[in-house]
């Protein structure tokens, strides 16, 4: 056995393009999914109740069974169920999109309860209404309180988004199937985009991890 | 277009799901053993004091935590063979992707929950003739671990969910066998939806479990 990275090397803009394409559905699926989460959240905190028992069930349903099965299902069957055409990008960015905005939504719930209820009835004090209370008073804090969890889960968004490869969509991972098919070098091929994705999320983790102990020293962090 | 739902295929074809259900199952089991079980091993020697312990173990876990699962998958169903020689069928690259996965993450999870235990139980463990094992097993896991139950389970959860990525390599499983009866009826709709549901029915009392289980242990604490 003998290692030659030579032949990657040759394709390696192959590769990087995946990179970028990986980047831009991480980025979408982002952009989507947090305004959606936040719905879901302050919907699942209604008072209303048949508007928090769709948002919880939404919520549940997308936590609760496997993205894969969720993207298959938005690119096989949805496009027979209402007449679109779904390209691998479109099937992607609204599974991960949807799929996400489930895990954030917990986290911006979770982070709205934490806040003090004094909080809410000082706002209805002054005479703010229920959308100035949340606008002003309590969501500026929550969030603030929510970067931890929020970083973390948009890590785990970007390495799930290895699973676009299996609709033939040229991320990372599909780049790295086609490359190691062309160079019969899967081992080099392999171990290097695990290293790209080692660089890319390690470093993203060590922000977090940065950012977080920043927070700490603010007093409203997670760190103990 | 309205569609017209027929889940009589799906029924027709039992058999067919039934099987991948037995493997979804089997394969969950394995790597939830080898993933969480393994993971209290490393969990603990990433605690150890010395460096030539911790460090190797820490190295384990930042590789496992910091590439994806399917990348894992796949690395050890290609790449595996080349370096070692051994061969890896889909189930034995996925068990070594997902439980590997598995160890790196519950390994954080227990550590978390030992240094969570005061340092007064370590030294009244010692105060009473214990040595650094037996003062772990007998008097710092038992809270810790039931400390970190509910991160626990939500792992164990994570799990059941990865176990679908095994039938990327050709594993034969739950999602592999809906796509087989969705190419042979070409009714992708309720066969996927079929098995969103089946996850939905399995994972949906678990998630509730540990909500129940976190406010019980909250209680007891």
């Amino acid at each position: 056995m003998e290692w030659n990275f030579l032949a990657v090397l040759r394709d390696f803009d192959l590769l990087m393009l995946g990179l970028l394409n990986t980047l831009k559905v991480t980025g979408l699926a982002l952009l989507f999914g947090v305004p959606l989460g936040l719905a879901l959240a302050l919907s699942r905190l209604s008072t209303f109740r048949i508007l928090s028992g769709i948002a919880g069930f939404i919520v549940e349903f997308f936590r609760t069974t496997p993205p894969l099965v969720q993207l298959f299902w938005f690119f096989f069957a949805l496009p027979i169920l209402i007449d679109v055409r779904m390209t691998p990008l479109i099937a992607a960015v609204v599974t991960f999109s949807i799929q996400s905005s489930a895990f954030f939504a917990e986290i911006f719930r979770g982070g709205i309860l934490s806040i003090d209820k004094g909080q809410w009835e000082g706002a209805k004090a002054i005479g703010m209404t229920y959308g100035q209370c949340q606008r002003r008073i309590i969501l500026p804090q929550a969030i603030k309180r929510m970067i931890p969890a929020f970083m973390e889960r948009s890590i785990e968004l970007l390495k799930t988004t290895t699973l676009v490869s299996t609709v033939a969509y040229t991320d990372l991972m599909f780049q790295a199937n086609e490359l190691a098919q062309k160079t019969f070098r899967p081992l080099e091929v392999y171990t290097i985009v695990a290293a790209i994705y080692f660089v890319l999320i390690f470093l993203f983790s060590q922000f977090s991890i940065a950012v977080e102990h920043r927070l700490a020293k603010s007093g409203e962090g997670t760190v103990r | 277009m309205a569609h017209n739902w027929d889940f009589a295929t799906i029924l027709q074809n039992w058999p067919v799901l039934w099987v991948g259900i037995k493997g979804t199952v089997f394969i969950f089991v394995i790597t939830a053993i080898l993933g969480l079980g393994g993971g209290l091993i490393v969990g603990i020697a990433r605690y150890s004091k010395s460096p030539f312990v911790s460090w190797p173990a820490r190295a384990f876990v930042e590789v496992f935590r910091n590439t994806p699962v399917l990348v894992q998958i796949i690395w050890f169903y290609y790449a595996f063979p080349i370096l070692t020689g051994i061969e890896t069928d889909p189930f034995l690259a996925a068990v070594l992707g997902i439980s590997l996965n598995t160890m790196a993450f519950s390994a954080e999870i227990y550590r978390a929950g030992i240094q969570s235990i005061n340092r007064a139980q370590w030294e009244a463990g010692k105060a009473i003739g214990m040595n650094y094992n037996q003062t772990l097993r007998r008097i710092i896991l038992p809270v810790a671990v039931k400390r970190v139950l509910p991160a626990l389970t939500n792992r164990g959860i994570e799990v059941f969910k990865m176990s679908t990525l095994a039938s990327v390599v050709g594993y034969v499983e739950t999602l592999n066998q809906a796509k087989l009866i969705s190419d042979l009826n070409f009714n992708p709709i309720e066969s996927y939806t079929a098995v969103a549901v089946i996850f939905f029915v399995v994972l949906y009392p678990v998630v509730q479990g540990t909500y129940v289980l976190e406010r019980m242990l909250r209680k007891g604490d």
